[in-house]
C-alpha cells in the first residue's frame, strides 16, 4: 500500500524542520515520523539526508540541540527552535508562498 | 562568531562530539527498527529495511560533520594519525624518504644560511643602503680635497690599516691599527660604547694621541676595564690616550682591526703626502641624492685635483659602488654557483621522493580501491596522500636541520678566506622559513603528482594494473621515465660542474709558483719608528738577527721585504738609463722588493742570467738590483738586461742608477691564478727609504724541528724585546690559503655532485627494482619459455639504458648551456670542456649501468615455478 510519494525540491527540507519544531522540541526520528505523517505518507524524506541538514542549521544557529531522555527513557538529542530560527522560519514562509503563488499563477494563465 | 564557537567547540570536543553523533544516528535506526517490528516484519527484515532506508552510516556521518563545518581540521587530524600508523608499518619506506630530502633539504639550508648572511643580510651599519666604498684608494690630502668639494655625501672617511707593536704585560704582540681621518666612524655611523669618536680638531697635524680600542682588544689586552678611558697604553714605542672603545658587533666593512689612531698622530710623514694612496674611503650619501648624481660629481672633482697636480694625479677615475656591492662582489658568484647547484640536488632529491611514493600507492592500490568503493571520495583520498607527503616532507626538512646545522660547521671549517669576514654565518628565522617553506612546496607539489597520476586512472585502469598487465604505456610509468630522465640530466650537470671546477684546481695545484715552498717557515716583523728612525740602525738590526738565526743549527734563514702570496708588495715607477723619460705620471709601475741574506737559493728562486747578490753589496758599494723575467719581457725587450741602468723617479733629486747584475726567475707573487708583475729586488742594506722597517723571514730546514719557532723568538728578543713577531706560518700552509677559495669552491660543488649521483643512482635502482617487482610473473614465464640469461637482462635493463642515455644527453646540453655561468670560477678550463663533459657523462653511464644491474640480477633468480604459482 506505499502511496507515490514525492520527491523534496531543493531546500524545502530547512524549511519543513524548522516547521515542524515550532510546535514543539522533537529529535531526529520525530522529526522524520512528523514529516511523514502530516504530509499522510506523501512526502519521503531520505532518513540519511536528515541528520547533514539538522547539524547545518544547528550550525547557523537556527534550532539547538539539548540532550535528554526519549519516552523508554534514552538519551537521546532534542532539537528545538531559536529565537532566530523562529525570524527564519518566517523568512523562509514569506519566500516560499511568494514562490508558490507565482507558480501556481504562472502555471494558470499560461 | 556563533559559527566559529560552534566550529571550535566541536574541534575541540572532537571525541565527545564523534560519540554523541554516532548515538544519535544509532537512536534513529533502533527506533525505526522498533517500528517495523511493531508493524510485523520479522526482526531481520526490520534492520535491513532501515538500513537500506538510511543510507551508508558512514557517509551519513561524514556528511553531518561537513555539516557541522568540523571536516577541515578533523579531517586533518584523522588523516594525520591514520598517515602516522601507515608510516610507522613500513619504516623502510619512510626513513628512505624522510633522509632522501633531509639530504637535499638539508645541504639546501646550509648553502642557504651562507646566502643569507651574505648576500642578504643588511650590513651592520645604521642606513646601510646609503653606504658606498671607492674602488681607488685615497691619500688623505685628497680625500679632503674631494670632502671639500662635494656636496652629495653627508660624510666620508678612510682608513689604512697598519701594524703596530703594543706593549702590555705579556709578549709583545703586533695588533693591526687603523690609521683613520675623523670622519671615518661617524660615516659608519656606529657610536662607542664607552667613550667617544676622534674629533675632527684632533685629527690634525700635532694633535694628540688619543686612539679608541675595539671590544675584543678591550676584553683581551685592558682586562674589560670599565675605568679606561683616559688611560695609557704603549703603541710601537709612544704613548696613546684610550678615549672610547667601540662595541663587540661593530667591524670595519672590509679590514679586522684592533685599535682606531688618527691618521696624524700615528703616521704624520704620510698623512701630508698627496702621493700616498693608501687609505680605503667609505662614503654616506645624502638621502637625496642617487649614486649617479654623486659619481658625476666626484668625476668633476677628480678633474680638479689631476688639473691642479698634474705629476701624480693625472689618472684619476674615482669610482664609487654602493658598499654591499663591493664587499661580496668576489665571492657573488661562488656562492650563487653553489646555491644553483645544491637547489639541483634538492630537485633530485624530491624526483626520487616523488618516485618512492609513486611505488608506495602502486602497493597500496588494493587498500585504495577498497576504501574507493566503499564510499570515500576521490579527493578525500587525494587529501589523504598529500597529507603524508607534506608530513614527510615536514619531517625530511626537520631532519634535514640536523644535515644543515653539520653542514655549516664543516663549511666553516674549510675555512674560505673570503667568508671569513662573515665568521656571523649562522641560522635564523629566515633560514627556519626558508626550510619550512622548502618541505611544504616539496610535500605538497611532489606529492601531488604521484597523487594526481593515482586518482586519474579509473578504478578499471587501476585493476587492469594491479593484476601486473605488461602495459607499460600509463601515465604513471610515462611520469617515472621523465623523473628518472630529468635526474640523470641533473647529475650530469652537477658532475660537470665540480669536474670542471676540480680540473682548474689540479691546473692551479699544477702551477709552478717559481720557488720550492717545502721546509720553510715564515714570520714577520717590524722596526718601530721610535727606537729605528735611521736606516743605518735598521741594517744593523737586520744583519745581526740574520747571523745569529742562520747560526742555528740546520738552518738556512734570508728575509724579503713582502713574501709572496701574501698578499702586498710596494710599488714605484721606474725609468731606465738612456731612454727617453716616458711622460710624468706614465712610467712603467714595478714591484719593488727588498730582500738580505741568500733569499733566492732559500726559495729556490733560479738566477736565469747573470748573478746573485753578494755579501759585498752592501751600504757604501755601487748600487745593484736583479730583475725578474717578467721586468725584461716587458721593459727590456731589446736590450741586454745584465748592465742596464734602473731608478725610481725622484722629484728634485738626482738619480741614483742601480746596476743590473741578475735576471731571477718569475714568482707567483699576487696569486697562483694571477699574471706575474715585472718586479725589482734590492738589498735592504742599500735601501733608501727609512719606512721599510718591516721583513718576513724565510727559514729553511732539511725537516721539521722541533721548537724553531720559539727558537727564532728567543734571538729576536735577544737583541730587542719588545719586538712582536707574526704571521708564524710555513710557506706550504701560505700555498694553501692561497687558493682555500678555490678548494672551497670545488671541494663543495664535489660533494653535491657525489650527493646527486648517488640520488640518481638510487632513482635508477629504484625504477628498475619495481619493474622487476611488478613483472616477476612475466620474467618467469619469459625464463620457462628458455629465455637465456642475457635475454632477460637485455629485457630489464633495456629501459634503464634507454632513459640514462636521454638523461645524459639532455644532461649535456645543459651543462653546456649553464656551466658558462661560472666561467669566472674556472682557471684555465673552459667552461664546456669536452675531455670533463665526455669523462662525466661515461662516469654516470657506468653509475647508471651499476644501478640497473643489480636489481636485474635479481631477476636471473626467478624460479618460473614460485612466479607463477603467486597468480
Amino acid at each position: 500500500m506505499p502511496s507515490p510519494s514525492i520527491e523534496l525540491p531543493q531546500g524545502t527540507l530547512d524549511l519543513l524542520i524548522l516547521r515542524t519544531l515550532a510546535l514543539e522540541p522533537l529529535h531526529g526520528w520525530g522529526i522524520s515520523e512528523r514529516i511523514q505523517q502530516i504530509s499522510n505518507d506523501m512526502l519521503r524524506v531520505q532518513q540519511g539526508a536528515l541528520y547533514p541538514t539538522l547539524h547545518r542549521l544547528e550550525r547557523r544557529g537556527w534550532i539547538e540541540a539539548r540532550w535528554g531522555a526519549s519516552d523508554n527513557n534514552r538519551r537521546v538529542k532534542f532539537y528545538e527552535l531559536t529565537k532566530t530560527g523562529r525570524q527564519q522560519l518566517e523568512i523562509e514562509r514569506q519566500a516560499w508562498e511568494k514562490l508558490a503563488a507565482v507558480v501556481s499563477q504562472i502555471l494558470e494563465t499560461a | 562568531m556563533h559559527d566559529l564557537l560552534f566550529r571550535l567547540r566541536t574541534l575541540f570536543r572532537l571525541h565527545a562530539v564523534e560519540n554523541e553523533l554516532h548515538d544519535e544516528l544509532c537512536f534513529h535506526l533502533e527506533q525505526q527498527v522498533t517500528k517495523y517490528v511493531k508493524s510485523g516484519m520479522t526482526e531481520a527484515e526490520a534492520v535491513r529495511r532501515a538500513r537500506l532506508e538510511f543510507g551508508g552510516l558512514d557517509q551519513v556521518k561524514d556528511e553531518c560533520r561537513e555539516a557541522r563545518g568540523i571536516s577541515f581540521f578533523e579531517t586533518l587530524v584523522q588523516d594525520l594519525s591514520y598517515t602516522t600508523r601507515t608510516l610507522l608499518r613500513t619504516p623502510a619506506f619512510t626513513s628512505c624518504a624522510v633522509l632522501t630530502l633531509a639530504l637535499g633539504i638539508g645541504a639546501n639550508t646550509a648553502i642557504f644560511s651562507v646566502v643569507n648572511s651574505v648576500l642578504l643580510n643588511p650590513l651592520p651599519y645604521p642606513n646601510p643602503q646609503e653606504l658606498l666604498a671607492a674602488r681607488q684608494n685615497e691619500s688623505r690630502p685628497n680625500l679632503k680635497d674631494m670632502q671639500r668639494l662635494t656636496s652629495s655625501f653627508s660624510s666620508s672617511g678612510g682608513v689604512n690599516v697598519t701594524p703596530m707593536d703594543f706593549n702590555g704585560k705579556g709578549e709583545p704582540v703586533r695588533i693591526h691599527a687603523a690609521f683613520v681621518d675623523a670622519g671615518l666612524l661617524p660615516t659608519l655611523g656606529v657610536q662607542p660604547t664607552l667613550g667617544r669618536w676622534i674629533s675632527a680638531d684632533e685629527d690634525v697635524k700635532g694633535g694628540p694621541r688619543n686612539v679608541l680600542v675595539s671590544y675584543p682588544f678591550w676584553r683581551d689586552f685592558l682586562g674589560s676595564d670599565a675605568h679606561v678611558l683616559g688611560k695609557s697604553i704603549r703603541l710601537s714605542g709612544n704613548s696613546y690616550t684610550v678615549i672610547g672603545v667601540m662595541p663587540s658587533t661593530f667591524a670595519l666593512p672590509k679590514e679586522t682591526v684592533d685599535i682606531f689612531v688618527s691618521l696624524w698622530a700615528a703616521y704624520p710623514e704620510a698623512a701630508p703626502n698627496r702621493e700616498v694612496h693608501f687609505m680605503h674611503t667609505y662614503w654616506r650619501l645624502r638621502p637625496e641624492v642617487t649614486l649617479s648624481q654623486a659619481q658625476a660629481e666626484i668625476a668633476q672633482v677628480d678633474r680638479r685635483i689631476a688639473e691642479q697636480f698634474p705629476d701624480g694625479e693625472r689618472d684619476r677615475r674615482t669610482m664609487l659602488v654602493p658598499l654591499h656591492d663591493w664587499l661580496v662582489g668576489n665571492i657573488r658568484t661562488a656562492i650563487l654557483v653553489l646555491f644553483g647547484s645544491v637547489g639541483l640536488v634538492l630537485l633530485i632529491a624530491c624526483a626520487n621522493f616523488a618516485m618512492l611514493l609513486m611505488a608506495r600507492s602502486v602497493a597500496r592500490q588494493r587498500e585504495l580501491m577498497i576504501r574507493a568503493s566503499l564510499g570515500a571520495k576521490n579527493s578525500r583520498l587525494i587529501r589523504q596522500r598529500l597529507t603524508e607527503s607534506t608530513l614527510l616532507a615536514l619531517l625530511g626538512g626537520a631532519a634535514g636541520l640536523v644535515v644543515a646545522k653539520l653542514g655549516t660547521t664543516f663549511l666553516l671549517a674549510l675555512k674560505p678566506a673570503a667568508l671569513q669576514r662573515f665568521a656571523a654565518i649562522h641560522m635564523d628565522l629566515r633560514v627556519f622559513l626558508f626550510v619550512f617553506a622548502v618541505s611544504l612546496v616539496t610535500g605538497l607539489l611532489f606529492g601531488l603528482l604521484p597523487a594526481w597520476s593515482a586518482s586519474r586512472g579509473d578504478i578499471a585502469e587501476a585493476l587492469r594494473e594491479n593484476a601486473r598487465a605488461p602495459c607499460s604505456g600509463t601515465s604513471r610509468s610515462r611520469l617515472r621515465s621523465f623523473l628518472v630522465t630529468a635526474e640523470i640530466a641533473l647529475a650530469l650537470i652537477l658532475l660537470a660542474g665540480a669536474g670542471l671546477l676540480i680540473k682548474g684546481f689540479l691546473h692551479l695545484r699544477s702551477v709552478n709558483p717559481g720557488f720550492n715552498p717545502a721546509n720553510i717557515m715564515t714570520m714577520y716583523l717590524q722596526l718601530p719608528a721610535t727606537r729605528y728612525p735611521e736606516i743605518p740602525s735598521e741594517t744593523n738590526f737586520r744583519r745581526e738577527l740574520l747571523a745569529r738565526i742562520n747560526a742555528l743549527p740546520g738552518v738556512q734563514a734570508a728575509m724579503i721585504s713582502d713574501l709572496p702570496l701574501a698578499g702586498n708588495y710596494v710599488g714605484h715607477r721606474v725609468l731606465i738609463d738612456g731612454r727617453p723619460a716616458p711622460a710624468v705620471g706614465t712610467e712603467p709601475l714595478v714591484q719593488t722588493l727588498s730582500i738580505m741574506g741568500d733569499y733566492f737559493g732559500v726559495m729556490q728562486v733560479p738566477i736565469r742570467a747573470g748573478r746573485d747578490f753578494q755579501p759585498t753589496d752592501r751600504e757604501g758599494q755601487p748600487l745593484v738590483a736583479i730583475v725578474n723575467e717578467a721586468f725584461v719581457r716587458q721593459h727590456l725587450p731589446n736590450q741586454k738586461p745584465i748592465g742596464s741602468r734602473i731608478d725610481w723617479i725622484r722629484r728634485d733629486e738626482p738619480h741614483k742608477w742601480m746596476t743590473i747584475v741578475g735576471v731571477a726567475g718569475d714568482v707567483k707573487h699576487s696569486g697562483l691564478s694571477q699574471p706575474v708583475d715585472p718586479a725589482v729586488y734590492a738589498p735592504f742594506s742599500q735601501n733608501d727609504e727609512a719606512w721599510r722597517r718591516f721583513m718576513t723571514f724565510v727559514i729553511k730546514t732539511e725537516g721539521p724541528i722541533a721548537g724553531l719557532v720559539e727558537e727564532v723568538k728567543k734571538q729576536v728578543w735577544s737583541l730587542d724585546s719588545q719586538i712582536p713577531v707574526s704571521d708564524i706560518q710555513s710557506m706550504d700552509g701560505r700555498m694553501a690559503v692561497s687558493v682555500a677559495q678555490e678548494r672551497f669552491n670545488m671541494l663543495l660543488l664535489g660533494i653535491f655532485a657525489v650527493l646527486a649521483l648517488t640520488l640518481a643512482g638510487v632513482g635508477i635502482y629504484g625504477m628498475i627494482a619495481y619493474r622487476v617487482n611488478q613483472r616477476t610473473h612475466d620474467i618467469g614465464v619469459y625464463i620457462a619459455l628458455g629465455a637465456q640469461h642475457r635475454d632477460v637482462l637485455r629485457l630489464i635493463m633495456k629501459d634503464g639504458i634507454k632513459l640514462t642515455l636521454l638523461g645524459i644527453v639532455v644532461g649535456l646540453a645543459g651543462a653546456i648551456a649553464l656551466t658558462r655561468l661560472m666561467v669566472s670560477l674556472l682557471f684555465e678550463v673552459k667552461p664546456a670542456d669536452p675531455a670533463t663533459l665526455i669523462g662525466v657523462a661515461l662516469l654516470l653511464a657506468a653509475a647508471a649501468l651499476l644501478a640497473c644491474y643489480i636489481p636485474a640480477r635479481r631477476a636471473l633468480s626467478i624460479q618460473p615455478i614460485n612466479a607463477l604459482r603467486c597468480e
